[in-house]
C-alpha cells in the first residue's frame, strides 16, 4: 500500500494539545485573579502566531527576506476596520476578503523579489513599510490619518466578541487552523517548490519550477496570513494607528521566526510565544529584580536582552527552539546509545 | 408591633449614620496606588523620565505632609515606548495585576486613545493624560466620562497664535510647520478654524517625527514670503528651523506650540531664538504665581539638577495637583466613582499651577485658555493675558 503524505508523522498529540489550549483559560482563571491581563498577552501572541507562520513560509521555506510584515499587518487591520465599520460588511466576510486584498499587496511586492534577494529584498520590503505608513496618513478620510482609528467589536455569526476571554477562543481557533494550513502547504508540491527555490534557485529552475510564479505565490500566501492576523488585530485592539506598525515590529517578527527555528512551522509558533512572553512577562520581572541593585532605564534593558537572545541563538542554536526540541527528542530516542560527542 | 417599628427606626438611623466605607481596588488603609504609563524607551523617552520625576516631587511633598486623608500616594510607572499596543498591555497590567486605583498621565495621543476601551471596560478613570490633543476632552468619544484632561488643545493654541498674528498685522503671511502625526493633525484643525475665521490661507509644511533637517521647509517658507511661522515641534524643531533661517538670511517672527516652551529652546537657539513666541496653558515655571514658586522651592530642597528643571519636569509637578485634588475630593473612603464625581465638582478651582479649572459632567476639558510667552534675553516673559 502506498503511504499517505502524513503517515510518517505522529499526529496523536495534536488533539491533546488543542484540548490543552482551550482548557488553558479556565486553568488561568482559577490560578490568578489577574487572568485577563495574561489572556490579553496570549491573544496578542495568538495573532502574531498567525503572522509568523506565514512569514516562515516566505522566509524560512522560500528563503525570501521580508522586513515589511508589520505593513501587511497594518493593511489587514485598516482594510478590515474600513470594510466592517465604514462599508458595513459583516465581520465574517471581512475575514475572507481582507486576507485576499493583503495577499494581492504581497503579490505586488513579490515582483521585485524576482530580481533581487537577501538584504536588498529586505530593504525593499522595509521601504514598502514606510510607503504604507505615508499612505495611511494620506488617506485620512478613511483611516483617520495619524490620529488613529477606533474599531468596533467583532461579531462572529451572531456572537459579539466582548472581551479577552471570548477573543481567546476565536483567536486560538484561527491560530490552530493557520498552523494546520501552513503545515499542509509546506508538505505539498507547493511547499517542496518553495524549499527547492530556497536551497538553489538554479537547481529549482532546472527541475522545471517556475521561479516567478512560486516566489510571487509565496508572497501572496504570506500576505494572506498577515492579512488574517491584521483583521483579528484590529478587532482585538479596538484602536489602530500608524504607531502600532513601526519597523521595529517587522524586526521583532523576524526575531520570532529566527528564535523559534527558521523553516519550521512549529518553530515559528514556539518563537512567537517565547518572545511575546519574554517581552511582557519575564523581562519586566527580571527588571524589577535588577532595579534593586542597578539603575536601568526600562527600554534599554529590554533591547539589551533581545539582542543577547538573538546572538545566543544565532551562535549556539541556529536551528532555534524547535531545533533544540528535535535534538532532545532524538537524544532520548536513542538513549543510552548516543554517540558521545554528537550532542555536546 | 411596637418593637418591630422601633427596630426598623433604629436600623434606619444606624444606616443613615453610617458612612459607606467601601473603597475601590488600589486603596489600602495606608496607601493609594496610582498607575502612570510613560515612554521610557521610545522617541520621547527623555520626557518619560522627566515627567514622573516632577510628579514624584509633588507627591513626596504631599506624602510628607501626611498624604491624602492619611494615606500615602504611591505611583507605579510602566513603559510603552510610544507604542499604543504596549500602552494597552501596560494599562491591563496596572489595572488587572497591580490593581491601581486610577491611571494618571498616560503620555502620547495614540497610546492614550488606545486605552479608551480598557477604561470603559474597567471603569478606571484616567487623570491628566499627557497630551495636548483636544480629542482627549471630546465628550462624544468612547470612555470620555473617565478621562479628565488638563492641557489646552494644540488646536486652541494654534488658533490663538494665528489670532494674535492677525491682530498685530492683518496683512501677515503665515506659515506652519507641523509634525506628520496626531500632534500635527490636531494643530492643523486649529489652523483650519483660524483660516475660516480670518479668510486667510496658511502655508503648510510637514515634517516627520524625529526629523533633524528642516532646510526644505525653511526655504519653502522663505519662498512663500511668510512673515510669521508657527512651529509645531518640541525642542529640536524650533531650534533647527530658527538657526537654519538665520543661516540663510531669512527673517521672520517664529512661534511655537506648548511643547516648545522649554528653556532648552532659548539655550540652544541662542541669538536666533531671541523674540521666539510660544503658546502655553499653565502658569509658566518662571512666573511668580504660587504654583511655580512652590516648584522652585521644592526643586531647591530636593537638589533637582538644573538641566532637569523646566517644562516637562514642571508638567509632572503641575498635573499632580489635579490628581491630588481629585483624591482629596474622593473623601476618606475613596472609590473611583467618588473620584470622578469629586473632580466634576471643581468650579473655577485655583490650583496655583493652572488658570482656574472647571470640570462638570459634560465638560472634562480642564484648561481652556492660553498665554503667550516670549523669549527675551534668554528668559520667558508673558506678553499677553490669558486668551481663549
Amino acid at each position: 500500500m502506498i503511504k499517505g503524505r502524513f503517515d510518517d508523522e505522529n499526529l496523536k498529540w495534536i488533539p491533546v494539545l488543542i484540548i490543552v489550549v482551550f482548557l488553558f483559560p479556565f486553568l488561568l482563571k482559577s490560578a490568578t485573579f489577574s487572568y485577563k491581563y495574561y489572556l490579553y498577552i496570549l491573544n496578542i501572541a495568538g495573532i502574531y502566531i498567525i503572522l509568523t507562520v506565514g512569514l516562515d513560509i516566505l522566509s524560512g521555506f522560500t528563503g525570501l527576506m521580508s522586513l515589511g510584515h508589520a505593513a501587511f499587518l497594518a493593511i489587514g487591520a485598516y482594510t478590515s476596520a474600513i470594510l466592517v465599520d465604514q462599508v458595513g460588511l459583516p465581520f465574517e466576510l471581512s475575514l475572507i476578503i481582507t486576507p485576499i486584498i493583503v495577499g494581492l499587496f504581497g503579490f505586488v511586492i513579490g515582483f521585485p523579489a524576482l530580481r533581487i534577494e537577501g538584504m536588498y529584498l529586505g530593504l525593499t520590503t522595509m521601504g514598502f513599510g514606510f510607503i504604507v505608513k505615508r499612505l495611511i496618513i494620506a488617506f485620512r478620510e478613511w483611516t483617520g490619518g495619524s490620529g488613529g482609528l477606533h474599531v468596533s467589536k467583532a461579531t462572529f455569526f451572531g456572537i459579539t466578541i466582548n472581551n479577552d476571554w471570548d477573543n481567546y477562543f476565536m483567536i486560538y481557533t484561527f491560530a490552530i487552523l493557520a498552523i494546520i494550513i501552513a503545515r499542509r502547504i509546506v508538505k505539498s508540491k507547493l511547499g517542496r517548490a518553495f524549499m527547492a527555490i530556497r536551497d538553489s534557485e538554479q537547481a529549482a529552475q532546472a527541475s522545471g519550477i517556475n521561479l516567478a510564479k512560486y516566489k510571487m505565490m509565496s508572497f501572496f500566501i504570506s500576505g494572506m496570513f498577515a492579512g488574517f492576523a491584521g483583521v483579528l488585530f484590529a478587532h482585538t485592539s479596538h484602536f489602530i494607528s500608524t504607531d502600532h506598525f513601526d519597523i521595529l515590529l517587522s524586526i521583532l517578527f523576524i526575531v520570532m521566526v529566527l528564535v523559534g527555528g527558521v523553516g519550521s512551522i512549529y518553530g515559528a509558533v514556539l518563537g512567537t510565544l517565547f518572545i511575546v512572553l519574554m517581552e511582557n512577562m519575564f523581562i519586566p520581572l527580571f527588571e524589577d529584580g535588577m532595579s534593586q541593585f542597578v539603575h536601568l532605564e526600562a527600554g534599554d534593558f529590554q533591547v539589551f536582552i533581545f539582542g543577547l537572545i538573538m546572538l545566543i541563538f544565532i551562535i549556539f542554536q541556529p536551528l532555534g527552539l524547535y531545533g533544540m526540541w528535535l535534538k532532545t527528542r532524538i537524544y532520548w530516542k536513542i538513549f543510552p546509545f548516543n554517540p558521545r560527542k554528537r550532542f555536546t | 408591633m411596637k418593637r418591630i417599628v422601633s427596630i426598623i427606626i433604629m436600623t434606619a438611623f444606624i444606616w443613615m449614620g453610617c458612612e459607606n466605607k467601601s473603597t475601590s481596588p488600589g486603596v489600602s488603609d495606608t496607601e493609594i496606588l496610582i498607575g502612570n504609563i510613560q515612554d521610557l524607551s521610545g522617541p520621547i523617552k527623555e520626557l518619560g523620565l522627566l515627567i514622573p520625576a516632577g510628579t514624584n516631587m509633588y507627591l513626596d511633598y504631599i506624602n510628607s505632609q501626611g498624604g491624602v486623608h492619611g494615606r500615602q500616594i504611591k505611583m507605579l510607572v510602566e513603559d510603552h515606548g510610544y507604542n499604543p499596543q504596549k500602552a494597552v498591555v501596560a494599562a491591563k497590567k496596572l489595572i488587572e495585576k497591580d490593581q491601581v486605583f486610577c491611571l494618571y498621565n498616560v503620555i502620547g495621543t495614540s497610546p492614550a486613545e488606545a486605552i479608551r476601551p480598557i477604561l470603559e471596560e474597567s471603569g478606571v478613570p484616567l487623570i491628566a493624560p499627557a497630551t495636548n490633543s483636544s480629542s482627549m476632552s471630546d465628550m462624544s468619544r468612547q470612555a470620555a466620562e473617565y478621562i479628565f484632561h488638563t492641557d489646552a488643545g494644540y488646536d486652541l493654541q494654534t488658533r490663538v497664535l494665528i489670532d494674535y498674528i492677525i491682530d498685530k498685522n492683518p496683512d501677515a503671511k503665515i506659515g506652519i510647520a507641523y509634525q506628520d502625526d496626531d500632534y500635527g493633525e490636531n494643530a492643523l484643525k486649529g489652523c483650519a478654524e483660524a483660516e475660516g475665521n480670518h479668510g486667510i490661507t496658511v502655508q503648510k509644511e510637514s515634517f516627520q517625527r524625529g526629523a533633524t533637517d528642516f532646510v526644505g521647509q525653511t526655504m519653502n517658507f522663505m519662498k512663500g514670503g511668510c512673515t510669521d511661522v508657527i512651529i509645531g515641534g518640541i525642542v529640536r524643531e524650533p531650534v533647527t528651523i530658527m538657526k537654519t533661517a538665520q543661516a540663510i538670511g531669512y527673517k521672520a517672527q517664529f512661534y511655537g506650540l506648548g511643547p516648545t516652551v522649554d528653556p532648552r529652546v532659548g539655550m540652544l537657539a541662542g541669538e536666533a531664538g531671541e523674540g521666539f513666541i510660544a503658546a502655553y496653558w499653565a502658569n509658566y515655571p518662571n512666573s511668580d504665581d504660587s504654583g511655580p514658586t512652590l516648584y522652585r522651592q521644592l526643586s531647591e530642597q530636593n537638589n533637582v539638577p538644573e538641566k532637569m528643571r523646566g517644562l516637562y519636569h514642571y508638567y509632572g509637578f503641575a498635573t499632580a495637583h489635579v490628581l491630588v485634588e481629585g483624591l482629596m475630593k474622593a473623601g476618606k473612603y475613596p472609590t473611583r466613582e467618588r473620584l470622578m464625581k469629586g473632580l466634576e465638582t471643581l468650579h473655577d478651582w485655583d490650583s496655583g499651577v493652572f488658570p482656574p479649572i472647571t470640570y462638570s459632567r459634560n465638560d472634562h476639558a480642564g484648561v481652556e485658555s492660553v498665554i503667550l510667552l516670549q523669549l527675551q534675553g534668554g528668559k520667558q516673559v508673558a506678553i499677553t493675558d490669558w486668551r481663549e
